[in-house]
């Protein structure tokens, strides 16, 4: 087990220098740098601008102190927003972002799987045409236009909720339903197949003749085998939801951190795009690592080398 | 029936009470965009101007009922006889926002500082082409004493400028010119301006909290020398990126105001009084034409793109905003002697609607009859839903009117401006917003070898006209001879030029004393929420 762990550990390590290595090859190919504004800026002022960052060293150079600065977890100061470091996004924009993903989180989980699980059980009935049906909306229907509808429905005419910002609990409905709206039916779409699927299964045949209830075969047997590809979907849908939306929290106005991943590439600010990359993939890898341990506890016949 | 005494006495109580109750002195308004910075010294960020606007002032400003410039830190001044010398006095008992007192030595310092290459200051311009020595104290070369900045006493602050240009009141207005405190800066470095107990400012108001993209509140500066004129209490500028939204939440009466809207809803709100606050920006809507590329380098070509295009239409049907067509660069708003730059001015034989007949024949006088022979017009923008729409429409102008082929392509703006710079376009989406209100601000963007010169047109005539307007110090030669410049250039047809924009916003009715200025920037000053 402690084999495998640092294992694991140390391919993980190896995948995030390949990523910061392929994100900073990529951002310094794409034409454009971080001080175009929309007024010229003198070549004088832009050469001081690229000493004052160490952007006049060599990219190796550059590269290899910026792996340093990322070993004392230090990102580096934004290109573009003079005073601000990478630092100081992460530290403001993520609590936002991850208050709202973890509600959203749990709002999914408890919708998403009873809906599944429902139209599975009676499948080809009008339940399940009613709730797949909906599920089909959620997964086609774009976020923004679930996000602006709600807002103008809620918000607008009705004016039960806020329109913008998340200051008062009331400000988190919409932004959760919204970006909640394609994970849910997603994940209820995905249980619902995994369901059917292990429903058909001999060892349900047998839990059957058992005699045992059909709530307890389907509880017991049938929906921990279901939700491997469940959870296996879940890591990375954990990892999108903490680290913001761009289009939602644009749309309610959260200062979460969506808006960096974004707006640092249209900006070249350079070492904005690598912290929020490196966030995000270390986020991800880690949550990918979270599932692979959560398997042996729903499959047996999982087991770790 | 004591009780019911009793109560209607109360119930007259709190009537009374809300009735007598004056409005609370604060104010929400949303921004759509977070400046890059709010050290006035560095950015040209124009969305830093809610902020630098309100809470610095300068030597001079500008007043908030009529918009005429008038004393701001400087209570009077005196220029020399040669135009040359710009001697200011301070105010007395002058006093930053932490309660020390502010000096002559502040504005030296802010110069200096301004001078020094590390704080990249993206103004650096406005200093280096104007002042004495002060190229040179930047390259290293300079000294304190050649440089044209003194403070001889606490009160006293002197320019010394290398042209006698009659308009550098004007560019004295602008943040750039903003005293920043030395101490703070020092001791915190870039970060002075992160928290608000290290931001030290100057002006009406101060900074009580930042929060990082979400808001940042302004409370009144006690210490400001005219705060007795100060009114509003709070101001907290909301950033909320996405205008549809802003509007949302200003008709759920959430927030009292918006810098921006979505266009389309512009005429919806204008015709139910909704708050929409319009004033003519001192900005123009153009596309560069390459005038040294074939065959844009020949000006009836030019000529002839320019009368294909149906102004009006653009301004009606596209933008759905406010605006006026252009025929040149500059628009109307420099006032000399109660005579505007642009009054009585010749359209440069355009027309408000598209003139077909006109371009037709320019086209063909270039040797291009009914478009025949002519290459495929290269027309590109930079990413913007807006500018997608304006060049959609202005190639479908050229194919209909010209009869020419036209592709379109668009980059990110990093890319495009590199690309511009560069001179690889034909023909490309591009505008001026002027930096101070005067003609000086647009007319170098057409003179040879100016870094903001993008188009590749030269004319010595012109140059010569421009030079000699900069240094010319009565204002009403300097107006005719930089008619003459505009002139001379607009018959060449070096641009494109579509419309002068103007700037809108949402306000509501009850927030008055306000001064929204040619650049789009929001005076609260003297601002306050009426009954």
């Amino acid at each position: 087990m402690r084999r495998y762990l640092t294992k694991r550990l140390g391919m993980m390590l190896v995948t995030l220098l390949l990523i910061t290595l392929l994100t900073f090859i990529l951002m310094h190919v794409v034409p454009g740098g971080p001080f175009t504004n929309d007024k010229q800026i003198p070549e004088s002022v832009l050469s001081a601008l690229r000493k004052k960052y160490k952007l006049d060293e060599p990219l190796a150079v550059q590269y290899l102190r910026y792996l340093g600065g990322l070993a004392r977890f230090d990102f580096g100061p934004s290109l573009k927003y003079t005073g601000k470091s990478v630092n100081d996004f992460i530290q403001s924009g993520f609590p936002f972002s991850a208050r709202l993903g973890a509600l959203t989180l749990v709002f999914v989980l408890l919708a998403s799987i009873p809906m599944g699980v429902v139209s599975a059980l009676r499948s080809g009935r009008w339940q399940d045409a009613l709730l797949m049906g909906a599920a089909t909306l959620g997964v086609t229907i774009p976020s923004f236009v679930i996000a602006t509808g709600l807002l103008y429905i809620f918000a607008f005419r009705l004016g039960w909720l806020p329109t913008f910002g998340v200051a008062k609990w009331q400000g988190y409905v919409l932004p959760v339903a919204a970006l909640g709206g394609y994970s849910i039916s997603f994940l209820a779409r995905l249980t619902r197949s995994s369901l059917l699927e292990v429903m058909g299964q001999d060892y349900i045949r047998t839990a059957r003749a058992k005699g045992l209830r059909e709530t307890r075969v389907i509880i017991r047997h049938a929906l921990p085998n279901a939700l491997i590809p469940v959870v296996t979907v879940l890591g990375p849908t954990v990892a999108n939801l903490l680290t913001g939306s761009f289009v939602i929290e644009k749309i309610f106005a959260i200062p979460g951190m969506g808006a960096h991943f974004v707006n640092s590439i249209t900006q070249r600010d350079y070492t904005t795009i690598m912290g929020t990359t490196v966030f995000y993939a270390t986020f991800l890898i880690s949550m990918v690592f979270i599932v692979d341990l959560f398997y042996c506890l729903l499959d047996p016949r999982i087991r770790l080398e | 029936m004591t009780k019911r005494i009793a109560l209607l006495l109360a119930a007259l109580v709190l009537i009374g009470s809300v009735a007598l109750a004056a409005p609370a002195q604060e104010l929400v308004f949303a921004l759509q965009n977070e400046p890059d910075g709010f050290d006035p010294s560095v950015t040209n960020n124009s969305f830093a101007s809610p902020f630098l606007t309100n809470v610095f002032e300068g030597l001079v400003t500008y007043d908030t009922t009529d918009g005429s410039m008038i004393p701001g830190n400087a209570e009077s001044w005196t220029v020399s006889d040669d135009g040359l010398t710009y001697t200011f006095t301070l105010r007395e008992g002058l006093k930053w926002s932490d309660g020390s007192p502010l000096t002559a030595k502040d504005y030296l310092y802010t110069f200096k500082r301004i001078l020094t290459p590390e704080t990249a200051a993206q103004y650096l311009n406005l200093v280096t082409d104007y002042i004495e020595g002060a190229q040179e104290y930047y390259d290293g070369a300079g000294s304190d004493e050649a440089l044209g900045v003194k403070a001889p006493d606490d009160r006293t602050l002197v320019l010394t400028l290398k042209t006698p240009a009659p308009y550098y009141l004007s560019i004295l207005t602008m943040w750039t010119f903003s005293p920043v405190q030395q101490a703070t800066v020092e001791a915190n470095g870039d970060q002075w301006t992160n928290k608000p107990d290290t931001y030290i400012v100057n002006g009406p108001f101060k900074v009580e909290a930042f929060n990082m993209g979400e808001s940042v509140v302004l409370v009144k500066n006690p210490e400001y020398y005219d705060a007795d004129k100060v009114k509003l209490e709070r101001i907290t500028f909301r950033y909320i990126t996405d205008s549809a939204t802003a509007l949302m939440a200003y008709e759920a009466g959430e927030i009292d105001g918006s810098r921006g809207f979505p266009p389309n809803d512009y005429a919806r709100l204008r015709a139910s009084d909704a708050g929409v606050v319009m004033e003519a920006a001192y900005a123009t809507t153009y596309y560069d034409i390459n005038n040294a590329k074939a065959p844009y380098d020949n000006p009836l070509v030019r000529k002839a793109l320019n009368l294909a295009v149906d102004r009006v239409s653009l301004i009606d049907n596209v933008i759905q905003t406010p605006a006026l067509p252009a025929f040149s660069l500059i628009g109307p708003g420099y006032v000399v002697d109660g005579v505007d730059f642009v009054e009585g001015r010749s359209n440069f034989g355009l027309s408000e609607t598209a003139d077909v007949e006109g371009a037709r024949a320019a086209l063909a006088e270039a040797g291009y009859p009914n478009g025949e022979g002519f290459p495929t017009l290269q027309l590109s923008y930079y990413t913007n839903d807006t500018i997608k729409k304006v060049v959609e429409a202005l190639a479908a102008m050229f194919t209909e009117n010209l009869n020419i082929k036209v592709e379109i392509s668009n980059e990110d703006w990093a890319v495009y401006y590199d690309n511009i710079q560069a001179g690889n376009y034909e023909v490309a989406a591009m505008g001026w917003g002027a930096d101070y209100l005067h003609p000086m601000t647009f007319l170098p963007l057409l003179k040879t070898g100016d870094a903001n010169n993008l188009v590749g047109y030269s004319n010595p005539e012109y140059d010569a006209l421009v030079e000699q307007a900069q240094s010319e110090t009565d204002p009403v030669a300097a107006m005719e001879i930089m008619r003459k410049a505009e002139s001379l250039s607009a018959e060449e047809y070096p641009l494109l030029n579509l419309y002068y924009r103007a700037n809108t916003m949402l306000l509501r009715a009850k927030v008055q004393g306000f001064y929204f200025d040619y650049s789009g920037s929001i005076f609260l000053k003297t601002a306050f929420i009426a009954e």
